[in-house]
């Protein structure tokens, strides 16, 4: 029984890490429907920074981890300022291609830095021995990771709810003209959809990047890999991505754990989010919590 | 007139300026252009970089240190970024060039090549060590032991040490030509005899957590994990073996899983990757580690310094990797210059298919010397089983040959 329980466990883990990966995605979908193809890049950039300012600079990582959010949100506010404001008014694809080229920027940028072709690893700052209960361990690092998903993805669904700003980018995903009629700033909106995008891209960066190890290859095709996660969650749905997020998880983990290496199966864990994504999606196209727009001619 | 006559004479001083440069390059000796083609950025740079710098460092110590007399090598090393079409670019333009030995990298690109290879009728020593390179293919020269002799060498260590009845043994696959690679061969000698148990293949993705899987595999029994990947999806699992308390802590411990793996898995990156879960990690590799003092570990590190290298890259065996292949070609020319012959493309693929015997190469940088001959592409046979001790790679015993490789080839 308690191997049922590890695999629940990892699986929680490794979804709830998922759903704040595709958070930043969501984040701007939500506000402007671009889906940002260069979402990788920045969880790369902000795992880098996090370990430029440790490393290099010698700041205690709790501080680097604090400043890296703070200059991926100007960074991610300066790409969208750079290169996506011109493009208000323009088709989603033309967008959308800009994201690509964007992504191929960054990667070019990212390769002139040792961080584009060497391995990197943050300093050991938790205890190494895990967490251990009734036979289910978690160490340390996913705990943190966990705990620190939570509360981000806890302040930007109260943020959306609640705060002024947040209630203008869901008004500006909704309608951007009847926005600008009520004196919502468009152009302003999208730039903070970008920073806070940014923001929980670089969250995202660290605790991936201390699970993984800091490789650029790794952390950017976090940006790919959760993609099912955001078609299964709805795209603009923040409690989509969470639900979302463990439900791949979770299935990871018990096709790893119950099918791969039985009945002549293997690698199922990587294929079988997929599988229900697609038997998900034949039964709700806009995924489980996206809204089903309805358009009268 | 006077203008006309000041223009005539500059360009008559250009060109007696031009000339006795051409006349002191010439006399400067002949140049052989080589190419390299790798990801210096993208997926493996990891290793590809350090590589890189191995290469250009050693070409430029010979052509300073005169090793081809006056001679020197120029070898143009350019990005691929991992991606064969740019690699055909760069071979294409480097034969366009006239280069009379080429220096290739990854599995993929040697293996799409192959035909381009035989048609131009040039040597090629990739930094990919997969057996499958090796087939239909003349040109092709693997520096040192494949993946599947190091996997079978991995295998016949764990038959030998293990104690008890078979051992239960894992792979560790990356999902690529290059990870799959010695699968089939370790299975051929696995039914050739050699005495281990594939309980399973398991071919990894970016995982997060592989507790399903270790557990899954204790659950089976497995004794053994050897994988054939790179670093990063290896320290992975090595940690979250560490979490689950499952790693031996010596060679084959009861109970709990002996890590083990081929070249490209281990090394100091690996360690920084790892930290302590990384402690017994056994891996096999054909080069001297620097974490070892010796002769040649002494000059690898040197050659490092005279070139500015830092720490990292001079104490990488991917570096140490690079510096070979480029010995291996320095050494060939030379032999072609010795012997009183042209050094063009096949008078130097002639000699690395001497290469054997009395006429064996000895790089610093190897546990063995460098074999070839028509009939043998794989260039250092011996293999050194390394093991992780108190942060470090040590040697475990002296260099080893695989036993169940020759009976399966």
């Amino acid at each position: 029984m308690s191997y049922f329980f590890q695999i629940v466990v990892s699986g929680i883990v490794v979804g709830s890490i998922y759903a704040l990966a595709a958070l930043g995605m969501v984040l701007i979908y939500k506000s402007s429907r671009v889906l940002n193809i260069a979402h990788g890049q920045i969880i790369a950039a902000g795992a880098f920074i996090t370990y430029f300012l440790t490393v290099s600079i010698g700041m205690p990582i709790f501080f680097s981890f604090i400043a890296s959010m703070i200059i991926t949100f100007f960074l991610a506010m300066s790409v969208e300022r750079i290169f996506l404001r011109r493009l208000i008014g323009e088709p989603i694809i033309s967008v959308i291609m800009v994201t690509i080229g964007l992504g191929s920027i960054l990667d070019g940028l990212i390769y002139l830095t040792p961080f584009g072709s060497e391995n990197f690893s943050f300093p050991a700052f938790l205890p190494q021995e895990p967490l251990s209960l009734g036979g289910v361990s978690i160490s340390w690092t996913q705990l943190v990771g966990v705990i620190i998903t939570f509360i981000l993805i806890g302040l930007f669904s109260w943020f959306f709810k609640k705060s002024t700003i947040g209630i203008s980018m869901r008004a500006v995903s909704d309608d951007q003209f009847a926005s600008m009629s009520v004196g919502i700033s468009v152009p302003k909106v999208f730039g903070l959809a970008w920073a806070t995008a940014g923001l929980s891209a670089a969250a995202a960066g660290c605790i991936i990047g201390n699970i993984t190890g800091l490789n650029f290859d790794t952390l950017h095709a976090f940006g790919i890999i959760v993609f099912p996660v955001i078609i299964l969650g709805g795209l603009d749905s923040i409690l989509g991505a969470v639900v979302a997020g463990i439900i791949m998880g979770l299935i990871q983990q018990f096709a790893s754990g119950y099918l791969d290496g039985n009945f002549g199966l293997n690698g199922t864990g990587d294929v079988m989010p997929y599988i229900i994504l697609l038997i998900i999606l034949l039964f709700k196209p806009h995924g489980l919590f996206g809204i089903h727009e309805i358009e009268r001619v | 007139m006077k203008t006309k006559k000041s223009l005539f004479l500059n360009a008559l001083l250009i060109l007696v300026i031009m000339f006795a440069f051409t006349a002191s390059a010439n006399a400067g000796g002949k140049v052989y252009k080589l190419g390299l083609s790798l990801a210096i950025t993208g997926p493996t740079s990891d290793a590809g970089n350090p590589y890189s710098k191995g290469v250009e460092d050693y070409f430029k110590f010979a052509n300073e240190t005169k090793i081809l007399g006056e001679d020197t090598i120029d070898c143009t090393i350019r990005d691929d970024q991992y991606k064969t079409d740019i690699t055909k670019r760069n071979f294409e333009d480097y034969m366009d060039q006239g280069i009379v030995l080429y220096l290739n990298y990854s599995t993929g690109s040697t293996l799409g090549l192959k035909k381009d290879f035989e048609e131009e009728k040039i040597a090629v020593i990739p930094a990919s060590f997969h057996r499958g390179n090796l087939e239909n293919s003349n040109y092709i020269f693997l520096p040192v032991a494949s993946y599947s002799e190091q996997v079978i060498s991995l295998g016949e260590y764990v038959a030998n040490n293990h104690k008890g009845s078979k051992a239960k043994v894992a792979l560790f696959l990356h999902p690529s030509a290059f990870g799959r690679g010695p699968l089939a061969d370790t299975e051929a000698a696995v039914k050739a005899g050699l005495n281990i148990e594939i309980v399973e293949v398991v071919e990894h993705g970016k995982d997060l957590d592989n507790t399903a899987m270790l557990t899954r595999l204790m659950s089976k029994g497995v004794q053994y994990v050897i994988s054939q990947t790179v670093q990063s999806p290896v320290a992975t699992m090595l940690k979250d073996a560490h979490r689950l308390g499952l790693i031996a802590s010596s060679f084959g411990e009861e109970g709990k899983i002996t890590f083990l793996g081929a070249h490209y898995t281990g090394g100091n990156d690996l360690i920084a990757l790892a930290a302590e879960a990384s402690e017994n990690y056994f891996w096999v590799c054909s080069y001297n580690l620097t974490s070892e003092n010796n002769e040649g570990t002494k000059q690898q590190l040197a050659l490092a310094k005279l070139y500015g290298r830092d720490e990292k890259a001079a104490n990488s065996h991917n570096y140490a990797n690079g510096i070979m292949v480029a010995q291996v070609s320095t050494e060939a020319i030379r032999r072609v210059k010795a012997a009183g012959l042209e050094v063009n493309k096949a008078n130097i693929y002639k000699m690395l298919n001497g290469m054997n015997g009395a006429n064996a190469y000895h790089p610093y940088t190897t546990v063995g010397p460098v074999t070839y001959s028509p009939t043998d592409h794989a260039g250092v046979d011996m293999l050194q089983i390394y093991a992780v001790k108190n942060g470090a790679f040590k040697k475990v015993g002296v260099p080893i040959q695989s036993e169940y490789m020759k009976k399966i080839q």
